[in-house]
């Protein structure tokens, strides 16, 4: 071995334990955050209730003339999303000249004047009381639930082919002088007269 | 054979010792100046020797000129000109393999070699967390290149897999910044996929892929506004219907590969609750608050 091949060799030896041992920094597998249903801006079925809400404002008459003036008053039973959405998106609309105003109710039968009550699933065990309170009143019940037009609601939300629409009862919308508009009977899942 | 001639002989023989000698003290000199860390004496001396027809062909001078540049990159990596110093010191570490006929320096050329691509490849790591996706794909397009230029056997299928999960994890931040720009959707999506072909077991694509998806439908919903009339509401909702039905198989894959990893349990309730089906959007609710209580641990991801 010649003298630069030995002192080539002696220092590549002290170099080498420099070099061992070194691995590729492992890349970080950055998981997207998953949205999530239980956010108020991440529920989609409250997105879409809420505007199927304001729709629905936009395309009913409220027949009772204490009902034309004053704000438009949307009532909301449970759900804390679809209250959330209706005021971030709908309460500084109006329907017609009347401002919207969004109300979150107490867990209760009580009722005040609403021109749209929304009572969720969560609340049905107040729907009997609820439904003897709105007794031929100018109010559209809006529920989520079979069978609700059988117990006396206006417009119910369905899922159908993984999406939310809604059934129309007309013979309850009568009940409570509401003037339902041809689009959002064209529109409805299922109408009974 | 004559005086004269074997005069000329014993001249020539003697100025070959000579000029070897010298240039052995070249190697030398170079030598003694890298390890007294005067780095740039040795690069001259070395730039000067394998320029040298009686060295370019030696693979001493090229290891140490391989190692030489080696320290000069590693001594300021992120230095203007450091890009090169690695190169030079990456094409003189293959010339000295090239030349070790006699495999006299083999396991020291692959070391430095070895942590010379390495750090092209932490450079690439670095570059997507940057969010630099064109240089970090220029950065590990070089790192292969390297590594096929000394084994031309080299395997990158796992490597592949962890750079493109990565990258499809730019592309998604960067749409996740703009959505209204589906550009960097497109590239996630087709990078996942791509991932996926390979591998389709793999958990990170499956999942990301599905909550990619998921995402972009619970986008669309949330465009929805005072504007929107009941029939372009519906339209909204079936587009994004799509999207939550694109996003289910790979998320149920992620999650029966790992059933107790809580984040695909909330992924797929979120699934099934934008499809409307409140009955299994409930079951995996249960489930979640299940491996809560449990606090179960959870299994290593793949």
């Amino acid at each position: 071995m010649s003298r630069v091949q030995e002192l080539i060799g002696r220092m590549l030896d002290g170099v080498r334990s420099g070099l061992r041992g070194r691995t590729p920094k492992v890349l970080l597998l950055l998981v997207p955050f998953l949205l999530h249903a239980s956010d108020p801006d991440k529920d989609t079925t409250a997105i879409v209730q809420a505007s199927y809400i304001y729709n629905i404002a936009k395309l009913v008459e409220w027949k009772d003339p204490a009902m034309k003036e004053g704000p438009f008053v949307i009532g909301v039973l449970g759900s804390a999303n679809l209250y959330q959405e209706l005021l971030k998106k709908y309460a500084t609309r109006s329907i017609g000249k009347q401002p919207i105003e969004v109300l979150k109710l107490p867990r209760s039968a009580d009722v005040g004047p609403c021109h749209i009550l929304f009572v969720s699933p969560s609340e049905l065990t107040l729907m009997p009381a609820i439904l003897k309170k709105l007794a031929g009143r100018n109010t559209l019940l809006i529920t989520e639930y079979p069978d609700a037009l059988d117990d006396g609601s206006v417009v119910n939300f369905v899922r159908a082919q993984n999406t939310l629409k809604y059934e129309l009862s007309l013979a309850n919308a009568r009940k409570h002088k509401l003037e339902v508009g041809l689009t959002l009977k064209q529109m409805a899942e299922r109408v009974i007269e | 054979m004559n005086m004269a001639r074997r005069s000329l002989l014993s001249l020539l023989l003697v100025l070959s010792v000579q000029l070897l000698l010298g240039q052995s003290d070249l190697l030398v000199n170079a030598n003694t100046a890298y390890q007294e860390k005067d780095l740039a004496t040795a690069k001259q001396l070395l730039d000067q020797a394998v320029k040298d027809p009686a060295f370019n062909k030696t693979s001493e001078a090229w290891v140490l000129r391989g190692f030489v540049y080696k320290d000069l990159y590693k001594a300021d990596p992120t230095a203007a000109g450091a890009d090169l110093l690695r190169d030079e010191a990456l094409a003189s570490l293959y010339m000295a393999m090239e030349t070790d006929e006699a495999k006299q320096y083999t396991q020291n050329i692959s070391l430095g070699y070895d942590y010379l691509t390495k750090t092209i490849f932490n450079d690439a790591a670095r570059s997507l967390n940057q969010m630099d996706h064109d240089g970090a794909i220029r950065l590990y397009a070089k790192y292969k290149e390297m590594c096929l230029r000394m084994d031309p056997k080299s395997a990158f299928d796992a490597r592949d897999i962890e750079f493109e999960n990565a990258l499809g994890t730019v592309y998604t931040k960067l749409f996740n910044q703009d959505r209204k720009d589906t550009t960097w959707y497109a590239k996630a999506v087709a990078t996942y996929l791509r991932v996926l072909q390979r591998d389709p077991d793999n958990y990170g694509a499956n999942y990301n892929l599905a909550s990619l998806y998921y995402n972009r439908g619970v986008y669309n919903i949330q465009q929805i506004s005072a504007e929107n009339d009941i029939p372009s509401l519906r339209e909204m909702q079936e587009v994004s219907r799509e999207f939550f039905s694109l996003a289910l198989p790979y998320m149920t894959k992620a999650h029966n590969m790992n059933p107790s990893r809580k984040e695909t349990v909330l992924g797929l309730e979120g699934i099934h609750y934008s499809l409307q089906d409140v009955e299994k959007s409930e079951h995996y609710r249960h489930l979640y608050e299940t491996l809560e209580q449990d606090g179960a641990p959870e299994q290593p991801r793949k």
